[in-house]
């Protein structure tokens, strides 16, 4: 039986081979942050909170692409690629997922921002698992200077960077699935797939009034802050803070009988009008055939080579 | 926290989905039909109610708000919280679309429960009523970070000591939940107490007294 691998490395490697990786990537967070600043919202204020989904009309093959078989393609791939477990796997899907962002053509500022959205949660991987990660024969532990407790588990870092690919090959594929097509159409798919008709109504509703209510609380808080509003680190903005959630609950609430009110007004009777209606048609389904047989080709890879 | 892709083994995934589409079906059962519009959009305040970031020290958290969920909306608000985490997922990227049933679970079984605690426990005045909504407040969070360091765990012992740092990150954030939903809950008590009745929608069995 192997035992557990030794690399003993001086002390004052620690910052070149450990702090330099991370100063690099935490760099790298700033400038792609600075580069969707820069890129969002020219001159205005930026509008991070609720970013619209389905910009214009595209011509990419997936614009064209039925919705039916863009969403089933691209969940089932998702799953498929959940069940990868190799690092080298991992990183073919995020190509891939590559590929299919130059051919939706999406935004690269939209994709930035995802991108940035798990970044928090990927990283504390990246940070922890090879810390924590359990030494099992045949690993290799890299030990700084004799400081025994800090031994970095190359395993663990494997491990992460496999979780982080990934993720972003999964993440990568969100803007190709979302913004090719508008989201009621989306939506639409999603109910003539099978799915409850209600579960898209609540969507598209919720979508709505998120909006109605962001800036709702924006004018709340920009009133807040003339009156001398600071938020501070105490009780006081703490209380401040649940009385304007108990506002906003109450207004919302208030406003959500008007809301349903006027539906019923305009002749609500539990359905909304559909959008246009697409048809299958074959090269529809032959794509998607050529996307899941890559994908099971790669979860087979996966599992058989090394 | 929310649970991004990638991260849970495929098993986990697919019976996080399962188990919280059977929880979804049966809250959406509870709602009255005629309900579910005003759900969607009081789904929309709270999801603006998740956006708002209370400082903390030199950073800020957000608010997760699963007890106040539970206590203003009863059996719907896993219909709700589900609903607010797909848009999160899809809008932000806040939850990978794959890990959805398990952040689901996370969030809403605690909602369920504390609603149920809320509603059971809230005493008359105002501030026992307050009182139970931050002890909600706590609970609702404290659960759900005990759910995620479960979900994570799930992984194998690689996996154990991200959970663990998982669960001591929410620490500070149960005292501010706790906080919060207290005051809104007072907030709410004051103002507008009829929100606080249970259940503000209609069950399903109410619609035919």
């Amino acid at each position: 039986m192997p035992e557990p691998g030794f690399i003993s490395l001086p002390l004052w490697q620690l910052p070149v081979l450990v702090l330099l990786p991370v100063a690099v990537l935490v760099a790298l967070g700033i400038g792609m942050r600075r580069f969707v600043r820069r890129r969002s919202a020219p001159g205005e204020e930026r509008d991070w909170s609720v970013p619209p989904l389905a910009d214009g009309a595209g011509t990419s093959p997936l614009h064209r692409w039925d919705v039916r078989c863009k969403l089933v393609t691209i969940l089932v791939y998702s799953f498929m690629v959940v069940s990868l477990g190799r690092l080298t796997s991992a990183l073919a899907a995020v190509a891939v997922s590559l590929l299919v962002l130059v051919i939706a053509r999406a935004s690269l500022a939209k994709v930035l921002m995802r991108l940035l959205a798990i970044s928090g949660f990927v990283g504390m991987f990246f940070v922890v698992m090879p810390l924590t990660a359990p030494v099992h024969s045949g690993d290799t532990v890299v030990i700084f200077g004799g400081l025994e407790w800090l031994g970095f588990n190359l395993r663990g870092l494997q491990l992460a960077a496999t979780i982080g690919a990934k993720a972003v090959a999964i993440t990568l594929l969100m803007e190709p699935l979302l913004s090719t097509a508008p989201l009621p159409v989306t939506l639409h798919g999603l109910s003539r797939l099978g799915a409850p008709e209600i579960i898209g109504q609540m969507v598209l509703l919720s979508y709505r009034y998120l909006h109605v209510f962001r800036h709702e609380a924006l004018r709340m808080s920009s009133g807040m802050q003339v009156r001398g509003f600071r938020k501070r680190t105490d009780l006081q903005t703490l209380r401040a803070v649940a009385n304007f959630l108990g506002m906003l609950f109450v207004r919302s609430f208030e406003r959500t009988e008007r809301v349903f009110d006027a539906m019923r007004a305009r002749g609500y009777r539990g359905r909304f009008p559909e959008p246009e209606t697409t048809s299958m048609a074959a090269k529809d389904l032959v794509l998607a055939a050529v996307w899941l047989v890559a994908g099971a080709a790669l979860v087979a890879c996966d599992r058989i080579c090394g | 926290m929310h649970i991004s892709d990638g991260v849970l083994p495929l098993s986990v995934t697919i019976g996080g989905y399962a188990a919280s589409a059977a929880l979804a079906a049966w809250s959406a059962h509870r709602t009255h039909h005629e309900e579910m519009p005003k759900l969607a959009v009081m789904t929309a305040a709270f999801f603006v109610a998740s956006l708002i970031h209370v400082p903390f020290g030199p950073t800020s958290v957000h608010l997760i708000i699963p007890g106040l969920t539970g206590a203003l909306l009863g059996s719907s608000a896993f219909l709700s919280i589900s609903l607010g985490l797909l848009l999160q997922s899809l809008l932000f990227q806040f939850g990978g679309l794959t890990a959805l049933g398990a952040n689901a679970l996370m969030m809403g079984l605690p909602a369920l429960l504390c609603g149920w605690i809320f509603q059971k426990f809230k005493g008359r005045t105002i501030v026992h009523q307050a009182v139970t909504g931050g002890v909600a407040g706590a609970l609702g969070t404290a659960l759900a970070a005990v759910i995620l360091a479960v979900l994570l765990a799930a992984g194998g012992e690689d996996f154990f000591g991200v959970a663990k740092i998982a669960l001591v990150a929410h620490v500070p954030v149960f005292i501010i939940e706790a906080l919060v939903s207290a005051f809104t809950i007072g907030f709410l008590a004051r103002v507008k107490p009829e929100l606080l009745q249970p259940p503000y929608l209609r069950p399903q069995k109410a619609a035919h007294a």
